[in-house]
């Protein structure tokens, strides 16, 4: 207990008071840095909110807007803020509106969903295998995704095909790394080399479908190797879109369990956690959000390792930050969109590439810090 | 002692000899089987002296060039894997992996898109990236943490090898005629390559031979640490720059000739330790035949599954080598070199 002054502790008196019925003696003080919401109202039961989050989770969303503006009126016909607000509104130009509504304004909608749904399940599968680098893209989770998906598009082509198949190929490929990796334990690096090799497996058989197939349905197939939200499909998103809603919801269930599992199994189980069950609810819906982000974007690497990375920074170690990392991966996929779309004009880079060149020396930096820096 | 040391040497001469006998075998059957209107029959009628200009045409011109440079191909990607893996003292050290490949794949796709396109100018382009893409991992490698762990100087590799991936996939995107040279390339084949490109090779081959009889030796002290090599008499460092030269000509020849193949590295030098025991020399001599079996054994079958067309050979590598790698990885004490 925090050493408090006269005021608040004749208050802290009065309360407890009132309070008399309740087991325990003395209301508890917020830790340092946080906020009780809502102690009187709901049978005394209150929420600790930590001020940093706040802060951090805000000025990501503000962050956010920006960007969303940003990516808005920037393209190959630059608009001013004013008309994309008003093209937003359904007023104005139509040509304008038809910009805005039409073509740029779903594909930040996706962009917005995939990059939280890539981080979210990045910070929920590094927090699992308590390794900062086990993101399901480099543990062979997204190429399991991305070959199911081809083979959707080389054979059958259905527009909700690709989200099952994506699904049925994420489990697959996590239960491959899981499975192969089973003797050596989720912690420490061999477990991700388990998780390259079934990637490289799976990256091999989609080389191979798509080596087989005509030329014409290989360039369809093409986004999905790359990573691009050129060619996403409006059921897809909807999927993801509910989806996402669904599992940061859950995550956010989770989150308390996610803190605990930090530690290790036995403390895990010792704070009331059972980890086991924890650990399978959390892989589960890690890989759905992969799946489903995969089914509507392709396989965009390094979002669900730099996304996480940066909550990790704003945020103070005492829980994970499973808003913050959702909200900045949102908001890396939209800035990297944006600069695949306007940095190279008339080209126009795919997504995945745009990631890859900023997140692949990244990855190395952290690979060259000393040991001690793990999630 | 002696005498049991004496039989084992024996055992692995016969397990060589053996070796090379599978090798002519495949590399016959790789003669008889694949592209072309010709049935094995029919190739085998006309190799036991037959008349039959379409087969001859097939079997010398098509089939016979694709074999030697497979032969080649594997030559180069085990014996560099070998060494490697043993300047690295690490297990998990593969070209492919490690980003060398990626890198004189990279410096490719780079002069492709400069304009060039001569055959000499693709080789020397492709080791110097090589050399430089050898160079930044071994440069990982000694920073501080990541070398004493193999796993992780994989994970670098890895995202070394990604890295150059999306830059090779950014360069394309500007210049579709070089996409169109490159994206074939790149998959890994032996299909349509040509006897020039072999021929180029040809004397850095040579050089490479020679460094490595010079080496083998010092190499194998170098096993025993860095201390004890030099109180034998070896310069170690010299020793690691030479094998690394070695390392770059070697799969930046294999590279130009078949673009990138992953995991041969990996895995022919793991299946010859399990031969030749832990000395590197031994180990090299049995890389000699088994990366040909391998590349040749892996080109028939991608000649044969989906026929008429083709798969390319680097999938069928990476199908075949991530199994090992696993195996490698779930070893529970990692073999250490």
């Amino acid at each position: 207990m925090r050493p408090s002054g006269l005021k608040s502790d004749v208050r802290n008196r009065r309360e407890h008071r009132k309070n008399s019925t309740a087991a325990d003696d003395e209301p508890v003080q917020p830790p340092a840095g946080c906020w009780r919401w809502g102690e009187r109202k709901i049978n005394g039961a209150s929420v600790l909110v930590e001020r940093r989050a706040v802060w951090v989770n805000s000025a990501l969303m503000v962050a956010l807007v920006c960007a969303a503006i940003a990516y808005l009126c920037l393209g190959s016909l630059t608009l001013m803020p004013g008309e994309v607000i008003i093209a937003l509104a359904g007023q104005g130009d139509m040509m304008t509106g038809f910009m805005v509504q039409e073509l740029r304004l779903p594909r930040l909608v996706a962009a917005c969903l995939t990059g939280g749904a890539f981080a979210l399940a990045g910070i929920l599968m590094q927090t699992l295998a308590r390794n900062r680098l086990a993101t399901p893209g480099i543990i062979g989770i997204d190429n399991g995704a991305t070959a199911f998906a081809v083979a959707s598009v080389v054979g059958v082509s259905v527009s909700l095909a690709p989200s099952a198949m994506a699904l049925t190929g994420a489990v697959t490929a996590a239960v491959l790394t899981f499975g192969l990796a089973a003797g050596s334990g989720t912690q420490g690096y061999r477990f991700i080399v388990a998780g390259i090799g079934v990637g490289a497996v799976f990256g091999a058989i989609t080389q191979l479908m798509l080596a087989r197939v005509a030329i014409d349905t290989a360039n369809a197939a093409y986004p999905w190797t790359v990573g691009s939200l050129n060619a996403r499909s409006g059921g897809s998103v909807q999927l993801l879109g509910i989806g996402l809603a669904l599992g940061f919801v859950a995550s956010l269930a989770l989150a308390r369990s996610l803190t605990i599992l930090r530690f290790s199994e036995a403390t895990a189980n010792g704070l009331g956690v059972n980890a086991k069950v924890r650990r399978i609810q959390i892989l589960l819906l890690s890989v759905v959000l992969t799946a489903l982000a995969v089914a509507v974007a392709g396989p965009v690497g390094m979002v669900g390792l730099i996304g996480p990375e940066i909550a990790r920074a704003l945020s103070t170690p005492r829980h994970v930050p499973v808003v913050a990392a959702t909200l900045a991966g949102a908001l890396v996929m939209v800035l990297a969109d944006l600069m695949g779309r306007t940095l190279l004009t008339p080209i126009e880079l795919p997504v995945g590439i745009v990631t890859a060149i900023i997140g692949g020396p990244w990855l190395l930096w952290i690979l060259m810090r000393p040991q001690r820096s793990h999630a | 002692m002696k005498v049991f040391a004496r039989a084992q040497r024996l055992n692995q001469r016969t397990l060589l000899l053996c070796l090379l006998t599978a090798l002519v075998a495949v590399s016959l059957v790789s003669l008889l089987v694949g592209a072309g209107n010709v049935s094995p029959s029919q190739a085998l009628s006309m190799l036991l002296g037959g008349e039959d200009s379409e087969a001859y045409f097939v079997v010398w011109e098509l089939r016979a060039p694709r074999t030697l440079m497979g032969i080649a191909v594997g030559m180069a990607l085990g014996v560099s894997g070998a060494l490697l893996q043993a300047v690295a003292r690490n297990p998990l050290a593969e070209p492919g992996l490690l980003g060398v490949s990626a890198g004189a794949a990279f410096a490719v796709a780079l002069a492709l898109v400069l304009g060039a396109s001569a055959a000499t100018l693709r080789i020397s382009v492709a080791q110097l990236g090589a050399l430089i893409g050898c160079l930044c991992v071994l440069g990982v490698a000694r920073w501080r943490g990541v070398g004493n762990d193999p796993i992780r100087l994989v994970l670098a590799g890895a995202a070394f090898s990604a890295l150059l991936g999306a830059m090779t996939s950014l360069m394309l995107l500007f210049d579709q005629r070089s996409s169109d040279e490159v994206r074939f390339w790149v998959i890994g084949s032996l299909a349509g390559r040509r006897l020039e490109d072999l021929l180029a090779v040809l004397p850095s081959a040579v050089v490479c031979s020679v460094l490595i009889a010079l080496i083998a030796r010092p190499l194998s002290a170098l096993a025993l640490g860095e201390r004890m090599a030099s109180g034998l008499g070896h310069h170690p460092q010299l020793i690691r720059a030479l094998v690394v030269l070695c390392v770059a000509l070697l799969v930046g020849a294999a590279t130009a000739i078949a673009g990138p193949i992953i995991f041969v590295g990996l895995v022919v030098p793991f299946i010859a330790r399990a031969f030749a025991g832990p000395d590197i020399r031994r180990t090299l001599w049995f890389c000699l035949p088994i990366g040909p079996l391998i590349i040749l054994a892996a080109d028939i079958i991608s000649r044969v599954v989906v026929a008429p067309s083709e798969l390319p050979l680097g999938v069928l590598t990476a199908l075949c080598g991530a199994p090992v790698l696993i195996a490698a990885v779930r070893a529970r004490r990692l073999p250490t070199l």
